[in-house]
């Protein structure tokens, strides 16, 4: 078992480089847009630009498809769906399903605008720290702190999340493992058999976390970290002209999408 | 008596004269008896290649690792952070499918009818094996091997008895204590007993001497030589080598996953070499010998022995 939820692909492609800030904002107006504007021009648009992208990126395409594929469930519902449901003409009828060209054409666009989002964000994700991308968030999100919303504890707090997920994976699946080794199983029997098997799993892991919780918190008390300074950085956040030129680039295709 | 009086024998003590006080132990089928033995389980296993998958990235962990460990035996499993040892231990179990190669239970091939039920007997104790205790009670969480394994609630009631009785942690004592309860030394030999309660004829231990204080280890390290007594096989993974080479008549060693040397010790005869060689060194009692200027080859495996030999 390994993590997929944390996916960075180290790599040195201009996307790998590009400021996260910068990344951020392109993958959040390149994903409204895409849902704002409707018709197959500005579908085509949208995805040329994610497979350009793709390509310049340099990640391998089974990461793109290993993002994918826990969302084919939902692109497959929405597909069912439209299919099922949307007006027009029927051209195949059994019982109470009517096909229509309508709607077979609808679910086909719906599908592939889904398809488009998740490659478009697995982007972000794939060229990305996670690290960098908390950082992004925590700068972007810096005008809430007039509001009194703690955003820079709350960047650390998904910031060591992230961190702790293939850590904790890990530990669940030696947990397992061991549990295995004397004779639990997991797989075997129906809901309630299977929630029941877990227990041996879920407690150690639970003590586990609080365990390392309260090391961790001791442990940065003891480095001095106190929430709600104000910190510096070591490698402060700088967005250089190629940065500006790939948001003037996503502006222009966004431009281009709206008027085909 | 107790297992905790032999517990304070102290690693350097001559074992076998506490071996007819004994209290429970190990048996064959039925309830654990009077007579502490068990039939071990003779391991072959050849040509096991392991590969991990990180992030699409082939991670070698064994190659083509091959040997076999004669019934009853007791072998160290040597090898550096990092060398395969955890890795080989759960392939052996089963719990990791390898790539190639293949492992023999008592000559019986994974396709041999009764290879499963073998399975089943190897007890394999995980590296700090405390982080996976989950039960509200000791003898609870000893009692969830045999349960699964489908056992009569008596013979289940009489294996969790004997397995803490073993370990040192008298059920009376302390049977329905928590044991998140219990000291970190307590907490590794009750996850010993909740493997041992399931009879195992072949014992992996990973690393069991891991971040427990002298006390504990020596009590830990009586608790094994009682098993390896009694007749269980044992595969000690490790680096500490003072431990390994005062339970193990043999070892063997891993770098990088590959098997680098297998035998018997034979310090003196190139042994020394096939451990430094790995990142691992001779044994203190070794070490002392041979600056002694006596032969390496005849070091002593215990304290004991070693007073006796220098009185």
């Amino acid at each position: 078992m390994r993590a997929t939820i944390t996916q960075y692909v180290p790599g040195h492609s201009p996307l790998h480089r590009l400021d996260p800030r910068i990344k951020v904002v392109a993958v959040t107006t390149l994903a409204v847009a895409l849902f704002v504007r409707d018709g197959y021009a500005a579908l085509a648009v949208f995805g040329a630009t994610a497979l350009a992208a793709v390509l310049l990126s340099g990640v391998p395409a089974r990461w793109f498809w290993r993002g994918l594929k826990p969302l084919l469930w939902l692109v497959g519902l929405t597909f069912v769906v439209q299919v099922l449901f949307a007006p027009g003409e029927a051209f195949f009828t059994l019982g109470p399903i009517h096909l229509t060209w309508e709607g077979l054409e609808r679910a086909t666009f719906l599908s592939v605008r889904l398809i488009i989002l998740v490659v478009t964000g697995a982007l972000l994700t794939l060229t990305t720290p996670p690290v960098a991308l908390t950082d992004a968030l925590a700068w972007l999100t810096r005008p809430l702190r007039r509001l009194r919303v703690p955003t820079e504890e709350l960047a650390l707090m998904v910031t060591i999340a992230l961190r702790f997920i293939p850590t904790l994976l890990m530990e669940l699946d030696t947990i397992m493992r061991a549990q295995r080794a004397r004779g639990a199983e997991f797989a075997r029997g129906g809901l309630v058999t299977r929630a029941r098997a877990l227990v041996p799993v879920l407690i150690p892991l639970f003590v586990v976390s609080f365990r390392r919780a309260d090391d961790l918190a001791l442990a940065m008390e003891a480095r001095c970290y106190r929430p709600g300074l104000t910190r510096t950085r070591l490698h402060p956040l700088a967005a250089g002209a190629g940065d500006w030129l790939a948001l003037a680039l996503v502006a222009a295709v966004v431009a281009v999408a709206m008027v085909v | 008596m107790s297992a905790r009086a032999g517990g304070a024998q102290g690693s350097g003590s001559a074992p076998k004269a506490a071996a007819g006080a004994r209290p429970g132990g190990l048996n064959g089928p039925g309830a654990f008896g009077e007579e502490p033995t068990v039939a071990g389980m003779g391991l072959r296993c050849h040509g096991l290649t392991v590969v991990y998958d990180e992030g699409g990235r082939a991670i070698p962990a064994l190659a083509d690792v091959g040997f076999s460990v004669a019934p009853g035996a007791s072998v160290a499993l040597l090898g550096a952070t990092g060398a395969g040892k955890s890795t080989l231990l759960q392939a052996l179990r089963g719990l990791i499918e390898p790539e190639a190669g293949a492992v023999e239970l008592d000559g019986l091939a994974a396709t041999d009818e009764g290879f499963a039920d073998r399975r089943r007997q190897i007890g394999l104790v995980f590296q700090r094996p405390e982080l996976q205790l989950f039960a509200g009670s000791a003898r609870e969480d000893v009692a969830f091997g045999p349960r699964r394994l489908g056992w009569p609630a008596d013979d289940v009631a009489a294996a969790v008895e004997a397995a803490l009785e073993l370990v040192g942690l008298p059920p009376a004592e302390f049977g329905e204590r928590h044991p998140y309860a219990l000291s970190g030394g307590e907490q590794r030999r009750l996850a010993l007993a909740g493997v041992l309660a399931m009879r195992p004829r072949l014992l992996l231990l990973d690393e069991p001497f891991v971040s427990l204080d002298p006390a504990a280890r020596r009590t830990l390290a009586t608790v094994l030589r009682r098993l390896v007594e009694g007749g269980t096989t044992l595969l000690l993974a490790t680096h500490d080598v003072d431990a390994a080479w005062g339970l193990c008549d043999e070892r063997l060693v891993l770098d990088e996953g590959r098997l680098a040397a297998a035998g018997p010790w034979a310090f003196g005869d190139g042994g020394e070499q096939a451990l430094a060689g790995h990142g691992l060194e001779p044994p203190f009692l070794v070490e002392l010998w041979r600056r002694l200027g006596r032969p390496a080859g005849a070091a002593p495996r215990t304290y004991a022995a070693a007073a006796e030999a220098l009185r």
